[in-house]
């Protein structure tokens, strides 16, 4: 070692010395350090999106946008209200047979109407009017074990044309209801009358 | 991040605007299917109703029904104008104070060949009651092969003579049995309305048994 030290300065030699030379530790300093270490909370490790979001934030919107918005979700409401029936279910919660007509408020002028039609050859039958927009979609009926096919339909007091739907091409009149005049496109359709106030 | 949320705002703001909600829900114009020339004159005749102070719903059936039905554009255009002019004649016929389904049943006696004429008459002996079930059973015994005068002339005498709603129907229902029994059309309907007692005009009447066409019965 002194030899290779010798051609040093005599500065620089010791600094080289006491570098090398071993330190002493107390045995116990990495213990109590580790213990230090464990008596402290864990650090948080927020995704930086999540920090984002759940930090408090300021923006403003110009007078404009922020009716645009309030429209918006009033809009909402509003295609929401007109999703759900007038008594309060919605299509899918409608319930089917006869317990509807006992569900309807006593102060309801609707009417929940029972459609029937015999055709146990039908794999498909429906029931189309002016109330349901003449839609074969809109109101299945269900098949019986009898072969007949009946769905229920609530409507306003009135006078409504309709037609059942064989495998949603053929439209047929209902046999056990009055006839509606010539509908004008080669069909034949049927009347129901609610009775109430207006009909 | 200003520039994030402007972006962020307005397509909140876009997605949940009422036509763009209506879009998504399927609640388009129901007459966009229509061809825009026709589609034109429809909406023409829609406020033309309007104007007349008539019910625009029963234009907007007859198009939709159409549309059910595949008929072609031009075939639902010549449908929902004869509607219109049916449902104006109807109301100068009746009146003024009817109430939609009144108009519908009697835009639909015309359509039979019923004269505004005979609606009218019809209409003053009215008093207090409705005219839409005796219209009904009116057009469903022309449309069974009751010759149109008979038909029109037991109706208006049954009216006169204070017939109600049940006698009507009671009526549809015995005169569509006898049909299908093999007889006459307009020899049922004349057999079927002698049965049918006097009254005062809004006396009740006895009960007969049998099922009428309203909420209680299965169609």
């Amino acid at each position: 070692m002194s030899d290779e030290h010798s051609a040093l300065d005599p500065a620089v030699q010791y600094l080289v010395t006491e570098a090398k030379r071993p330190v002493t530790v107390d045995a116990a300093a990495r213990e109590r350090l580790l213990e230090v270490v464990r008596a402290e909370p864990r650090p948080r490790r927020d995704v930086p999106v999540v920090a984002w979001l759940v930090s408090p934030k300021r923006f403003a919107l110009p007078p404009l946008a922020t009716i645009a918005a309030a429209a918006g979700l009033v809009g909402i409401g509003v295609v929401g209200g007109y999703l759900i029936n007038r008594d309060g279910r919605a299509p899918t919660e409608r319930p089917q047979g006869a317990v509807v007509a006992s569900q309807l408020p006593d102060s309801s002028p609707s009417r929940a109407i029972k459609f029937v039609l015999v055709a146990p050859q039908a794999s498909r039958v429906s029931v189309v009017g002016d109330f349901n927009g003449w839609d074969a979609a809109a109101t299945p009926a269900m098949r019986q074990p009898d072969g007949s096919w009946t769905t229920f339909v609530t409507l306003e007091p009135g006078r409504h044309v309709y037609s059942f739907v064989i495998d949603g091409a053929h439209f047929v009149a209902d046999p056990e209801a009055p006839i509606a005049p010539d509908d004008g496109y080669g069909h034949r359709n049927s009347v129901v009358v609610v009775r109430g106030a207006s009909s | 991040m200003k520039s994030v949320l402007t972006g962020l705002a307005s397509l909140l703001v876009v997605l949940a605007s009422p036509a763009a909600l209506a879009a998504q829900v399927g609640g388009r114009d129901p007459l966009q299917r229509l061809e825009p020339a026709v589609r034109y004159k429809v909406e023409l005749l829609i406020d033309s109703a309007k104007i007349y102070g008539l019910p625009t719903p029963p234009l907007v059936s007859r198009a939709l029904e159409g549309m059910s039905k595949r008929a072609d554009d031009r075939k639902i255009l010549a449908e929902v104008t004869r509607e219109f002019r049916f449902l104006r004649d109807a109301r100068v016929a009746l009146g003024p104070q009817v109430s939609t389904s009144e108009l519908t049943a009697a835009a639909g006696a015309l359509r039979l060949g019923i004269s505004q004429s005979e609606l009218a008459q019809l209409a003053r002996s009215r008093t207090d009651k409705v005219l839409t079930i005796p219209l009904v059973v009116l057009s469903d015994l022309i449309s069974r092969g009751v010759p149109r005068d008979t038909a029109s002339t037991t109706i208006y005498q049954l009216f006169q003579r204070g017939a109600a709603d049940d006698d009507f129907l009671g009526l549809w229902r015995g005169v569509e049995r006898d049909i299908d029994s093999g007889t006459d059309p307009g020899q049922a309907l004349l057999n079927r309305a002698r049965e049918i007692p006097a009254r005062s005009p809004g006396a009740p009447p006895a009960s007969t048994g049998r099922p009428d066409i309203s909420e209680t019965q299965d169609r």
